[in-house]
């Protein structure tokens, strides 16, 4: 049985539902990411679990007992905000150790508790100063220890790091990976950051509209998405819309697309085909490999990022994006017509609803 | 270097602050500098004194400045208990309606002050007032002669009347300061309502409590219109007492009222200085 | 997000009516503030009402007297005089000030910060004592002119706080920035550009004065006395003549602050909103 369960939680907003039908097992000592757009509900879940926001119906359990009818200061679950949230009239260690003196901690044991967990996020030497005197990955690291020092069940984080610079949101990132796997904290995290999620999870749950898109892995995820909208909001893909046609290829208005096989499908069915830029190779001559899908195109928009160039190539009337790599020595240029080729293992096909 | 210029200003730059300078060295503070040497001269002999402040111990100066101190005190403390808790009802309120128009209403009345604001408690609470009267009719109270609105009691019901909305006003922001996301981390810390208030609510009002408490203070010692409108002679207070010497009611030395308007800055001086701390304070707090 | 998130969480099911101890201190508020006024009202048309627990009847009698009585008109142009003469001076030494130094001299923003909040720590009365001793020779000795220059002294943060929030609101260095290099020398920067933006900020401060010089009494009887009667003057003589006219009075000096108050907020609506958005928030 898993340690945090959430069986069918259901919540609406002036009848419209934020979050629709949300079941999730969580295993003890695993961090997973609940990721999505704005709105999405992810915020709204994580709320009911620390008990801010009551469920309209659903159950949530907490190492098999029901937790839902649980005062939020009673269900010893450690909330990070976005806004940090510490309070401004104590000092580092106060706020650290606000949430033991809650719990009646003797105040020698107290003092060891709070040692450690400012070890811990290394700002032992901040102690005695004020929240305001803090720089904001300070504020967010005591944000943490304050959290972390009543040993909650589980830890939430709510956007933890959005507040902060590009540079000290890595470095941070990386520090609550290594805390939450030091300590074996159950931990969820709450970001509409794709590369949060995906570098710090072992399991990333998808969000869009209130709902699960899908639960999985991070690599998973990125792979084999199961559904468009999680194939489009994490990295990019191409979108091909199509028909089926035969036992393996997807004709769609500009090219005829080889896939895997596609016996799972109707013939005729309408599919959308979904290639990301990176598994395109970019060749000047068409050097047919077997089976290959090869399409020819002309480049429209050169932009480079740095460790790769994406190209924008005009296929018949459609935009397609592509990688080429720094070790690609081959140099492109506008208005170069090229062939642009993949396997069929590189083509997720979904079906549309119409 | 150059930003340092930019910061305190060329000689040029400073040319165009003289006129408003000017101004107000005209009209506030060489009177003001000129007044405390008076206090310290003797009015024949022109020679230094403290005669003046020596003075101040008569019994009349040291009522006026009892009275002064005790309306000003209870009034703030009235004004700033139960402005606080009219506030956090305004604030909590669920429609905005009604938070604007109270909001607006406490805006408006707290410039009530002075003459027709003392004219209005005459008509409610004077010797034939509307409340005397509705007391007498159907209670058979006689408001009189214990209460008098022309009393220290009667000015301190007047004095709450510009103290509580000018609070409302002050404390509406404090509480717009408390972020909801402290009562949410406490909660997860494991305090309930009353540990919250207690622990982080309450403390974090207080720099803005204590400026509410030192600007009403100030507020109400400074006062003149309302209280020469209601006791006239018959309460000593500084402002009432200084005024007779400007107009020159009581034939008495100049001095005497120059050391007491000395004093009197002083004591206002220092609210108005915690005051501002107080507001620092509190403005630091809700950034962070 | 945060922002969708605290407009969510305000759950539409819970709390639409208040709680009974807000009711409670609301309607305590609301008696406090109205009774005094209302009854002055009502006092001002009742032919008597101090026997009744309503008026025996009513008449507009004190009104007629109240408009009939010398120096009314004298009283109330004195009013009107000193109001707009102190909003002029204001605003011709305030509003450069304050953006000047907002632009050119930010080092002496803290002096005019305090010299801003130095007349809340003067007691009216111990600024006319000072004035009148110093300034005691003609022709300013218990002038209106030394009146004029205390009361824009006492009114001077009353028009501050609107004009500088709006500089700030604005961005007047930015502007002024745009406007030097298109061309434009300090005084068309500040009348061409600064001043139509900063527009709402100068007509509440000026509202405001106006609703506080209006009433004005301690300086007035103190520097001038009866050699300029105003209307606040006229007032305190007839509570101890005639009560009724003098409810007659108060009722059109309450009725004033309304107004003003009404004006000033729609200003307010038409500029910048920033001051009620503080208290919005919840």
């Amino acid at each position: 049985m898993a340690y945090l369960e959430l069986k069918n939680v259901n919540k609406y907003y002036a009848g419209v539902a934020a979050v629709h039908d949300f079941s999730l097992d969580i295993e003890k000592g695993s961090l997973v990411s609940f990721l999505g757009p704005s709105g999405c509900g992810k915020t709204t879940t994580l709320r009911m679990i620390a008990g801010f926001e009551q469920l309209d119906s659903g159950t949530i359990r907490l190492d098999g007992n029901d937790i839902v009818p649980v005062p939020p200061n009673r269900r010893d679950i450690g909330m990070v905000f976005q806004s940090y949230a510490l309070f401004p009239n104590m000092t580092v260690r106060e706020n650290v150790a606000f949430g033991l003196e809650m719990k009646k901690t003797p105040k020698a044991e107290i003092k060891k508790h709070v040692d450690n967990v400012l070890e811990m996020v290394r700002l032992q030497d901040t102690a005695k100063r004020f929240p305001h005197q803090l720089s904001g990955g300070q504020q967010q690291r005591i944000a943490l220890a304050r959290a972390l020092a009543v040993q909650p069940r589980v830890l939430l984080l709510d956007e933890p790091l959005s507040a902060l610079d590009a540079e000290v949101r890595v470095v941070l990132r990386g520090e609550i990976r290594r805390i939450q796997s030091e300590l074996a904290i159950t931990t969820v995290y709450v970001t509409h950051d794709q590369e949060e999620a995906l570098s710090i999870s072992d399991k990333v749950v998808v969000m869009n509209k209130g709902l699960i898109e899908q639960v999985g892995a991070p690599e998973e995820i990125y792979r084999a998405p199961n559904t468009r909208f999680v194939a489009t909001f994490i990295g990019t893909a191409n979108q091909f819309l199509g028909k089926t046609s035969g036992k393996n290829m997807v004709v769609c208005n500009n090219v005829e697309l080889f896939t895997n096989s596609l016996t799972d499908f109707k013939t005729d069915q309408p599919v959308v085909v979904l290639v990301r830029p990176e598994n395109i190779q970019v060749q000047a001559e068409q050097s047919r490999q077997k089976g290959w899908n090869s399409i020819h195109g002309e480049v429209e928009t050169i932009t480079f990022h740095g460790a790769i160039t994406r190209l924008g190539v005009n296929v018949n009337g459609q935009r397609v994006v592509a990688d080429i790599t720094v070790a690609n020595t081959q140099p492109v240029s506008l208005n170069q017509k090229l062939w642009l080729q993949f396997p069929p293992e590189a083509c997720q096909v979904m079906v549309v609803e119409e | 270097m150059a930003s340092k210029q930019k910061k305190t200003g060329r000689t040029s730059d400073w040319l165009g602050f003289a006129p408003f300078l000017l101004f107000c060295l005209a009209f506030e503070i060489i009177p003001i500098i000129f007044l405390l040497r008076g206090s310290f001269i003797e009015k024949t002999t022109h020679l230094f004194t403290f005669q003046h402040y020596l003075d101040l111990q008569r019994p009349l100066y040291i009522n006026s400045f009892v009275n002064s101190i005790k309306l000003s005190g209870l009034t703030a403390i009235i004004g700033v208990v139960l402005g606080t808790f009219i506030g956090y009802a305004v604030y909590r309120w669920p429609s905005e309606r009604v938070r604007e128009l109270l909001i607006t209403l406490s805006d408006v009345t707290t410039n009530f002050a002075g003459v027709p604001l003392a004219f209005a408690f005459v008509v409610i609470l004077g010797m034939n007032g509307v409340i005397t009267q509705f007391l007498l009719q159907y209670f058979q109270y006689h408001l009189y002669p214990k209460f008098s609105i022309y009393s220290f009691s009667g000015l301190i019901l007047a004095y709450v009347y510009f103290q509580l909305p000018l609070m409302v006003l002050l404390i509406l922001p404090a509480f717009a300061g408390l972020k909801k996301e402290w009562q949410e981390s406490a909660q997860s810390l494991g305090a309930g309502p009353f540990k919250y208030w207690w622990r982080i609510g309450i403390p974090v009002l207080m720099p803005s409590l204590i400026a509410g408490l030192t600007l009403l203070f100030a507020n109400a010692f400074g006062a003149y219109a309302t209280a020469y409108t209601l006791v006239e002679s018959k309460l000593s207070l500084v402002t009432l007492q200084i005024g007779y010497m400007i107009a020159g009611e009581v034939r008495q030395d100049q001095g005497v009222g120059m050391a007491m308007a000395i004093g009197s800055l002083i004591i206002m001086g220092l609210s108005i200085g915690v005051y501002q701390a107080a507001t620092l304070r509190a403005r630091r707090w809700s950034k962070s | 997000m945060a922002k969708s998130r605290s407009t969510q969480s305000r759950d539409p099911n819970k709390r639409v009516r208040p709680a009974s101890w807000q009711i409670f201190m609301v309607s305590f508020f609301l008696l406090y503030m109205l009774v005094p006024i209302i009854s002055t009202y009502v006092f001002s048309v009742a032919t008597r009402w101090d026997r009744t627990i309503l008026p025996e009847g009513y008449t507009l009698e004190f009104y007629k007297r109240a408009f009939a009585a010398s120096y009314f008109t004298i009283t109330l142009r004195n009013s009107l005089i000193l109001s707009l003469a102190t909003i002029l001076v204001s605003l011709l030494v305030i509003v450069p000030t304050v953006y000047w130094v907002h632009t050119r001299l930010v080092g002496a923003k803290p002096l005019l910060d305090i010299l801003m909040i130095l007349p809340f720590g003067i007691p009216m009365v111990v600024l006319a004592l000072a004035l009148v001793q110093v300034y005691n020779f003609p022709p300013l000795a218990r002038s209106p002119t030394l009146l004029i220059g205390a009361v824009v002294i006492y009114s001077m943060p009353f028009m501050y706080r609107p004009v500088s929030n709006a500089i700030q609101a604005v961005d007047a260095q930015v502007l002024t920035e745009a406007g030097q290099s298109l061309g434009a020398n300090v005084f068309q920067v500040l009348y061409r550009i600064i001043i139509p933006n900063i527009l709402p900020g100068i007509l509440s401060g000026s509202l405001l004065v106006f609703s506080t010089v209006f009433a004005e009494y301690t300086l007035t009887s103190l520097i001038v006395g009866a050699k300029f009667k105003t209307f606040p003057l006229l007032l305190v003589e007839f509570t101890r003549i005639n009560g009724n006219v003098a409810s007659a009075f108060s009722v059109i000096s309450f009725t004033i602050a309304w107004l003003v108050s009404i004006l000033i907020l729609w200003v307010g609506s038409m500029g910048n909103t920033k001051r009620t958005k503080t208290i919005r928030a919840r």
